[in-house]
């Protein structure tokens, strides 16, 4: 095999991370804010930047980041293009392929993606209404609302249920990935959690929420925004950071055959995504050195694991407990606490982990030598009664 | 609230998320008020969805020119459930915990709905029971919810 011609074309040259509760400010001052911090990151200017895609996660949980004056506009960007793009926690990597195309027909040479959210703030004040969770996403329209069928949790854990019944999965082995994330968000001081450890008997003995989820099975809810800038290699080289390569990338869809196959409440729509980037790489699974998965429940990084061959399928659960995803094991996965001990901004939470892993900025929990980084997303609409979701799967490399 | 074996008459006001009804399954609906449970058969070759599809092992046929509404035996298995401890919407607070399931119809398709009756999975790895459903009707509202309940329990 031989590497994709586009594999190493493009380059992120530039990361913009705004943490942490954000109370009184709008979505758009957090947007305008994380692309100011990537510029500066990447040493270029708002005339650099010709294209913007502004990051939403909408799709089945519904369109959670809407303001009706863009970003670009209050950042004072000089962009020839805006646009919205992005699929539940599926977002980073569908714009990734969006700005490459712009960038390889010469319409773009920096392009800003970036992704806001206030969702932590928001659910504060549903909360005083009597809702849990994130009512402000509720989408009208699908199958279950009377049923019951509320949040994503309700319909999420019956991955995790038919995994439990199909192969004797156990709520501590779910409880093993939450544990080693937080070990990880342990060493990251933008974290959460950080600071804040926890074994498997604080696991077993968080809530039920949806049983088989424990609270500590289910991601946060977040406010924040990441912003990035792409642009091409040969450009990356002249600018102040070191280039972290887009080397692959690959979608694939539930809808395809998973759905029909009743297959999607154990498995997820790996295959073709994983396919399509490692092929474009030319790498293998012994080459990832690290694996940012997209984490919105316990459940998605147990699939994710054996879906993408780091063992067989229905023994993830020993996998985990074996340490094999925490600081020390076999191949790290979600080293900055990810969507369940970090925060939740879709995959851009893992996107901005990857870069940093790739630049060697991750201090305490940095992973040694490390050239190449899986980063994945997911998300789409709930279907009744299933959901339909896509599969990004993007590897980002030290070297083009 | 009065009850028989298939059929629950609720009157209380309603005071959870309606359903959502449109252009797709607006039979489907008015069925379930004659206590009918719809599935979408194709006749060309008898593969049956839910909800409404084209069907799949026909390239180039307009939709639903060879598929029809038929009505489903109501019996299925338990295919995988969960169960809410939190009320996410304050409509609910009266009723966690309660089971949300996938049911398995015998017809092929998997339809989502709550657990009735006295009959509960034992634990989370306990799945296959027959499942039958239950006709919830809410005459003050116009609608009928399609539950289900374990018959071999």
């Amino acid at each position: 095999m031989a590497k994709h011609p586009s594999s190493g074309k493009y380059a992120i040259v530039g990361l913009g991370v705004v943490a942490g509760p954000q109370p009184g400010r709008s979505e758009r001052m957090i947007a305008a804010e994380a692309a100011r911090l990537a510029m500066e990151d990447a040493g270029l200017t708002r005339d650099d930047i010709d294209g913007a895609i502004d990051l939403r996660r909408s799709g089945g949980g519904g369109d959670r980041a809407s303001y009706s004056d863009p970003f670009t506009r209050v950042l004072g960007l000089k962009n020839n293009y805006y646009f919205t793009c992005g699929r539940g926690g599926a977002l980073a990597g569908l714009g990734m392929a969006a700005a490459m195309s712009f960038i390889d027909r010469g319409i773009s040479n920096h392009v800003m993606l970036m992704g806001a959210v206030t969702d932590w703030s928001q659910a504060q004040e549903s909360r005083k209404k009597g809702f849990r969770g994130m009512a402000h996403t509720e989408k009208r329209g699908y199958w279950g609302k009377p049923l019951g069928d509320s949040r994503a949790v309700s319909h999420h854990s019956w991955m995790a249920a038919r995994h439990m019944a199909v192969y004797g999965t156990t709520s501590p082995q779910l409880g093993a990935i939450s544990v080693a994330q937080r070990q990880w968000a342990c060493m990251n001081p933008e974290a959460k959690m950080y600071g804040r450890p926890m074994t498997i008997e604080d696991h077993q003995n968080s809530p039920w929420v949806v049983e088989p989820y424990h609270l500590f099975d289910m991601s946060q809810v977040s406010d924040g925004g990441v912003a990035f800038i792409l642009t091409t290699a040969e450009r990356a080289r002249d600018l102040r950071r070191d280039p972290v390569y887009v080397i692959g990338q690959g979608f694939s869809e539930v809808s395809a055959d998973l759905w029909w196959e009743k297959k999607n409440f154990t498995h997820m729509a790996v295959e073709p995504a994983k396919t399509q980037a490692f092929g474009q790489a030319d790498v293998t699974l012994e080459d990832v050195d690290c694996a940012q998965f997209y984490d919105c429940f316990t459940g998605e990084v147990l699939f994710q694991i054996e879906d993408y061959g780091w063992c067989k399928k229905g023994e993830g659960g020993a996998f985990v407990e074996d340490g094999n995803m925490a600081p020390g094991g076999t191949i790290p996965i979600n080293t900055s606490g990810g969507l369940l001990s970090c925060y939740h901004l879709g995959d851009l939470t893992g996107l901005a982990e990857s870069v940093r892993q790739i630049r060697g900025e991750c201090g305490e929990r940095q992973i040694e030598d490390c050239e190449v980084v899986l980063t994945t997303g997911h998300g789409g609409e709930l279907v009744s009664p299933g959901m339909c979701s896509i599969h990004t799967c993007t590897l980002l490399g030290k070297h083009a | 609230m009065s009850q028989s074996p298939h059929v629950l008459t609720v009157t209380d006001e309603w005071k959870k998320p309606r359903p959502s009804i449109d252009e797709d399954n607006a039979e489907f609906w008015e069925a379930l008020t004659q206590h009918k449970l719809l599935v979408w058969k194709c006749k060309t070759c008898g593969e049956v969805y839910w909800p409404k599809s084209y069907c799949k092992n026909h390239e180039n046929e307009p939709f639903a020119e060879e598929c029809e509404w038929v009505e489903a035996s109501g019996r299925g298995k338990l295919f995988a459930f969960n169960i809410h401890h939190w009320a996410f919407h304050p409509g609910f607070k009266e009723e966690v915990p309660y089971y949300y399931a996938l049911i398995e119809l015998d017809e092929g398709p998997l339809i989502s709905s709550q657990l009735v009756g006295d009959v509960m999975p034992p634990n989370i790895h306990t799945v296959g029971q027959t499942v039958e459903i239950v006709y919830e009707d809410h005459p003050n509202e116009g609608f009928t919810l399609p539950k289900f309940r374990i018959i071999d329990g």
